[in-house]
C-alpha cells in the first residue's frame, strides 16, 4: 500500500489547518490590536498563503516523485537542507503547543473543571501518535469521512449565529501601519499549507485536479472570514472579551436558549479540528525530524515527539498566557522565515529546474 | 491372468479404514471374473446402487470388460477412473469403488447421500419480500442454489479440499470476467496454504482469510441466502462455499456491505435510503449512547438541558452506585440476560426475558440500586446493536470500549476513540478494498449503493471499490 493522498485528501488536509488557531482566540486578539480591520489582516495573510498553491505545483511538476529534503539538499547542500529542516521542524511543534494550549484552555473554562490538562494528554496523545504510525493515507482519509461532519458542525455555528442582532462591523479605524503590523504579528497562526511542502512527495499529483486544491483552500479561508465578520458583527466592540469565537457565536441566539447548551455542536467541532491538526503538525514535526536524521525510526521519532511535547509544555511553555505572548513576540519571526522565506525558496529552485529541462529539451 | 487380488485388497482396505462398521463390500463372479464393490453404507445411495450397479450387472450378459462396464452396463451419471492411491479418498467421498481382477483400472462411481435439510429462510436473514430460499449443509446443494441464479459461462467453481482429518470441501466460486484476478489467486492461495486437523464451519476458514486475523473488525463478509450471494458475485467478489456450513463467505469485504440488506433491493429505494440511515443511527447509538451519557453525568453536566439534568438528578440520587458502575452493572446485566437467552430453549427464553426485563429492571430501579434513565440508555445501545446484526459481536466490544473512555475522559476520550478507529478501520483493507469505501477514500460513483441508495436503473456500473475487471455491468 502506498503512502500517499489524492489531491481532494490534500485539499480536505490545507482546510482544516487553515482553521488552526484562528477560530477561537485569534478574533479577539486581533480585535484587540486593529478592531474589526483585523479582517484586513486575515484577508491579506490569506492572499499570501493562497499564492503558495500555485508554487507548490510548480514544485511538484518539476520535481514529481521527490521529497521536499531531497530538493532543498540538491540546491542548498546537505547542511542547508538540514538547517531550514531543523527550522521547519520547530515550526511544527510550536504550531501543535499552540493549537493544543488554546484549546485546553477552552476546555477547562467550558466543560472540563479540573484536571483537564491529563484527560487531554492521555485523549490526544495516543491518537495523535497511532495516526503518524498509521501513516498520512489512513490520516488524510479519516480526515475525508469526518469533514463533512466538520463543516456541518462549523457551518451550523455560522448560521445560528444569524438568528441574533448582527451589525456591519467598523471598518477603517486602524491605518494601514497598523493592519500590516499585525499581519506581521500574527504571522505564525498562519503558514498553514507549510505542511504541504513537507508531505510534497506524498500527494498524488494531478495537473487537471489542481482545482479541488484551490476550492478546498478557498472554502476553508471563506469560511475563517466570514466567522471574523459574524464574530465582530455580533460583539462589536465587546468582541475583545470573547475568546473562544466560533462557540460564542452560538451564545445569545434565539435558538440558543429555547433548546439549551447548542454550543457543545462547537465543542464537538473544535475536538475534531484541534486532533486533526494536531495530528498533522505530528506528522509533520517527525517527518522534519526524519529528514534531518535519516537513519532514525519511525517509533523513535514519534517519542521525541511526545518528549518534546511534554518538555516544552511543562518545563519552557508552562502557562498559557507565555504561549499566547511567544505568538505574537518571537514567533513570528519563525513564520515569517520559514512561512515564506521557504515557498519563495521553493518558486526560484522550480524556476531554474524549469529552465534546465527547456534548456535539455 | 489376474491383475487384482481383489479378497486381499478388500482386506487392506478394511484395514486403512480401521475396520469401520460401514465399510461394506460386495462380489460377483461369473466364470473366471470377478468383481468387488466397495463403499460405506452410511454415506451412499442404496437404492440408487441396487437400481444402478446391482441390477445391470447381475444381469448383464457376456464379458465383463472394463469398457463394458463404463459404457454399457453401470446406470450412472459420475463414472470414472481412478489411481490406486486415490480409493480410500474416494470412498470416504462417498464413491463406490469397482475392483475387477480382469484390469488394472479401478472405476468410481458417485453415489454420495446423506440426510440433508431442505434451503428454509434462514433465521437470521428473514425478508418481507424476495426470495426465501437458504443454504444448507450440503454444498453441493448450495452451489446449485447459486448456479441457478446465475446460469453463465463464466461462473467458476473451484474445488479445493482443507483439513488433515476432515477433509472438508471448500468451494471457491466467481465470475472470472468480473472479479479480480489477484484476489481470486491470493483467495486460493490463503487457502491451500490452511494447515489445520479438520474444519467444522465455514467461520474456521473465514480466520484463514482475514489479511489481519488478530483484528477486531471482519474482514470477510459472510451471508445465509443465495440470492445475496448471486448478487455478491455479480459485483466482482468471491464466494467461498464449505461443506456443511450454511454460511457463505465472500471477500473482499467492505463495512458498507454490512448496511446493506436484501431487502433494500425488493423495495422502493427511496425507502431503503431511509432505512439505510436509520441503521447507521441504530449503529452510532449503540457504540456512543451508553459512553455519551457517561461522559455528560460525570463530566459535562453543565451542558445538559436544564429539564434532562433535574431528571438525572432526581432519579439517581441516592443510589448505592456511581454512574459508572451503574451503568456497567446495567451493561452485565442485559449481557448475561442476553446470553442465557440464547442458550435457553426458547419457551424458557421468553420467561427469561420476563424475568430480566420485569423483574430485573423494574425491580431493580424500583429498590433504589439502578436508574431508569440508565436502563434506558443501555436498552436502547442494546436494541440498537441489532439494527446491524452483522456487526454485534464488534459493536458490544466498542460500547465497552466507549463506555471506559466517556466514563474516563468525558467527551475528548470518545472523539479520540473515534478517531483512533476511524484511522484504524482506514489502515484496514480486505484483499485490496479499503474497508470503509466508498466513503473513505471517497468513490463517488459508488455513492449510488452506499447510505443513499439509487434505483436498480441506475446502478449500471459495477461498484470500482472492489476492483472489478469490467466496468459496466453488461458489458461483454
Amino acid at each position: 500500500m502506498r503512502d500517499r493522498i489524492s489531491m481532494r485528501q490534500a485539499g480536505i488536509i490545507i482546510c482544516l489547518t487553515i482553521f488552526s488557531n484562528k477560530i477561537l482566540l485569534l478574533p479577539a486578539l486581533m480585535y484587540n490590536f486593529i478592531k474589526a480591520d483585523g479582517i484586513f489582516s486575515i484577508i491579506i495573510l490569506f492572499a499570501l498563503e493562497f499564492v503558495c498553491l500555485p508554487i507548490l505545483f510548480l514544485l511538484k511538476r518539476n520535481f514529481p516523485d521527490e521529497k521536499l529534503h531531497d530538493i532543498l539538499k540538491k540546491y542548498l547542500t546537505v547542511v542547508g537542507a538540514k538547517i531550514i529542516y531543523f527550522m521547519l521542524l520547530v515550526f511544527m511543534i510550536f504550531k501543535v503547543l499552540l493549537t493544543f494550549s488554546i484549546v485546553y484552555v477552552y476546555f477547562k473554562q467550558q466543560i472540563y473543571q479540573n484536571e483537564f490538562i491529563w484527560i487531554a494528554f492521555v485523549a490526544f496523545l495516543p491518537v495523535v501518535n497511532h495516526a503518524f504510525m498509521s501513516g498520512i493515507k489512513p490520516t488524510a482519509r479519516t480526515m475525508e469521512l469526518f469533514f463533512s461532519v466538520i463543516m456541518a458542525g462549523f457551518i451550523f455555528c455560522l448560521v445560528i449565529s444569524l438568528f441574533t442582532t448582527i451589525s456591519t462591523p467598523t471598518f477603517f479605524v486602524s491605518s494601514a501601519k497598523n493592519i500590516f503590523s499585525s499581519v506581521y504579528k500574527y504571522a505564525f497562526t498562519f503558514g498553514d499549507l507549510l505542511f504541504m511542502f513537507v508531505i510534497i512527495d506524498k500527494i498524488d499529483y494531478r495537473r487537471r485536479q489542481e482545482r479541488k486544491m484551490y476550492f478546498y483552500t478557498f472554502l476553508g479561508m471563506l469560511l475563517v472570514v466570514l466567522l471574523f465578520f459574524l464574530f465582530y458583527g455580533k460583539y462589536q466592540i465587546t468582541s475583545f472579551m470573547h475568546n473562544n469565537a466560533l462557540a460564542d457565536l452560538l451564545v445569545f441566539s434565539v435558538q440558543f436558549n429555547a433548546i439549551g447548551r447548542l454550543d457543545i455542536i462547537a465543542m464537538l467541532t473544535i475536538m475534531f479540528i484541534t486532533l486533526f491538526q494536531m495530528e498533522i503538525y505530528c506528522y509533520g514535526f517527525c517527518d522534519c525530524l526524519l529528514g534531518i536524521f535519516p537513519l532514525l525510526d519511525k517509533k523513535y521519532a514519534i517519542v521525541v515527539f511526545d518528549l518534546a511535547f511534554f518538555i516544552l509544555y511543562y518545563v519552557f511553555i508552562g502557562k498559557y498566557e507565555v504561549i499566547v505572548h511567544a505568538t505574537v513576540s518571537w514567533l513570528p519571526i519563525l513564520g515569517v522565515i520559514i512561512g515564506y522565506a521557504l515557498p519563495i525558496l521553493c518558486l526560484i529552485i522550480s524556476i531554474i529546474k524549469g529552465r534546465k529541462n527547456e534548456k535539455s529539451g | 491372468m489376474s491383475y487384482f487380488n481383489v479378497e486381499e485388497k478388500i482386506e487392506e482396505l478394511r484395514g486403512e479404514l480401521n475396520e469401520s462398521v460401514d465399510f461394506a463390500h460386495r462380489f460377483y463372479k461369473k466364470d473366471d471374473q470377478t468383481i468387488a464393490l466397495v463403499f460405506l453404507k452410511s454415506i451412499t445411495d442404496q437404492a440408487l446402487l441396487a437400481s444402478g450397479i446391482y441390477y445391470p450387472i447381475q444381469t448383464f450378459e457376456g464379458k465383463y470388460s472394463i469398457e463394458n462396464l463404463t459404457e454399457q452396463i453401470l446406470k450412472c451419471a459420475d463414472v470414472k477412473e481412478i489411481k490406486e492411491n486415490e480409493i480410500v479418498d474416494q470412498i470416504l467421498d462417498g464413491k463406490i469403488i469397482i475392483l475387477t481382477n480382469f484390469s488394472q483400472k479401478l472405476i468410481s462411481v458417485d453415489l454420495l447421500k446423506f440426510p440433508t435439510r431442505q434451503p428454509t429462510e434462514p433465521p437470521t436473514s428473514p425478508v418481507i419480500q424476495g426470495p426465501r430460499e437458504g443454504f444448507v449443509e450440503d454444498i453441493q446443494t448450495n452451489i446449485t442454489l447459486i448456479r441457478r441464479r446465475l446460469k453463465s459461462k463464466n461462473l467458476v467453481v473451484k474445488n479445493l479440499k482443507v483439513g488433515s482429518e476432515s477433509q472438508t470441501k471448500v468451494v471457491v466460486t466467481y465470475l472470472s470476467d468480473v472479479a479480480n484476478d489477484e484476489v481470486v489467486k491470493k483467495v486460493i492461495k490463503k487457502i491451500q496454504a490452511i494447515e489445520i486437523d479438520g474444519v467444522v464451519d465455514s467461520y474456521y476458514i473465514l480466520s484463514f482469510l482475514q489479511e489481519h486475523p488478530d483484528s477486531l473488525f471482519k474482514q470477510v463478509g459472510n451471508a445465509e441466502k443465495p440470492d445475496i450471494v448471486a448478487s455478491k458475485i455479480l459485483e466482482g467478489k468471491v464466494a467461498i462455499l464449505v461443506d456443511n456450513s450454511p454460511i457463505v463467505l465472500t471477500v473482499p469485504f467492505a463495512i458498507i456491505e454490512d448496511l446493506q440488506n436484501s431487502n433494500d433491493y425488493y423495495t422502493n429505494h427511496h425507502y431503503s435510503s431511509i432505512i439505510r440511515i436509520i441503521r447507521v443511527f441504530g449503529l452510532l447509538v449503540a457504540v456512543l449512547a451508553p459512553g455519551f451519557y457517561l461522559a455528560l453525568q460525570l463530566f459535562h453536566y453543565n451542558i445538559m438541558p436544564l429539564n434532562f439534568l433535574i431528571t438525572i438528578a432526581d432519579t439517581t440520587l441516592g443510589l448505592p452506585f456511581t454512574p459508572f458502575l451503574e451503568i456497567i452493572f446495567i451493561f452485565l446485566l442485559f449481557q448475561i440476560l442476553y446470553e442465557v437467552s440464547l442458550r435457553l430453549p426458547s419457551y424458557l427464553g421468553l420467561a427469561t426475558s420476563v424475568v430480566g426485563a420485569l423483574i430485573l429492571g423494574d425491580t431493580g430501579v424500583k429498590a433504589g440500586l439502578i436508574s431508569p434513565p440508565g436502563v434506558i440508555i443501555v436498552a436502547l445501545a442494546k436494541i440498537a446493536l441489532y439494527t446491524i446484526p452483522e456487526q454485534s459481536s464488534q459493536i458490544t466490544v466498542l460500547q465497552i470500549i466507549f463506555l471506559i473512555l466517556g466514563g474516563s475522559l468525558g467527551l475528548m476520550g470518545m472523539i479520540a476513540g473515534m478517531v483512533y478507529f476511524v484511522n484504524y478501520l482506514n489502515k484496514l483493507d480486505s484483499y485490496g478494498t479499503p474497508y470503509l469505501a466508498p466513503y473513505s477514500p471517497r468513490i463517488p460513483k459508488d455513492l449510488k449503493d452506499a447510505i443513499f441508495t439509487s434505483s436498480i436503473t441506475e446502478m449500471e456500473e459495477l461498484p470500482k471499490t472492489y476492483s472489478p475487471k469490467k466496468e459496466k455491468r453488461n458489458e461483454r
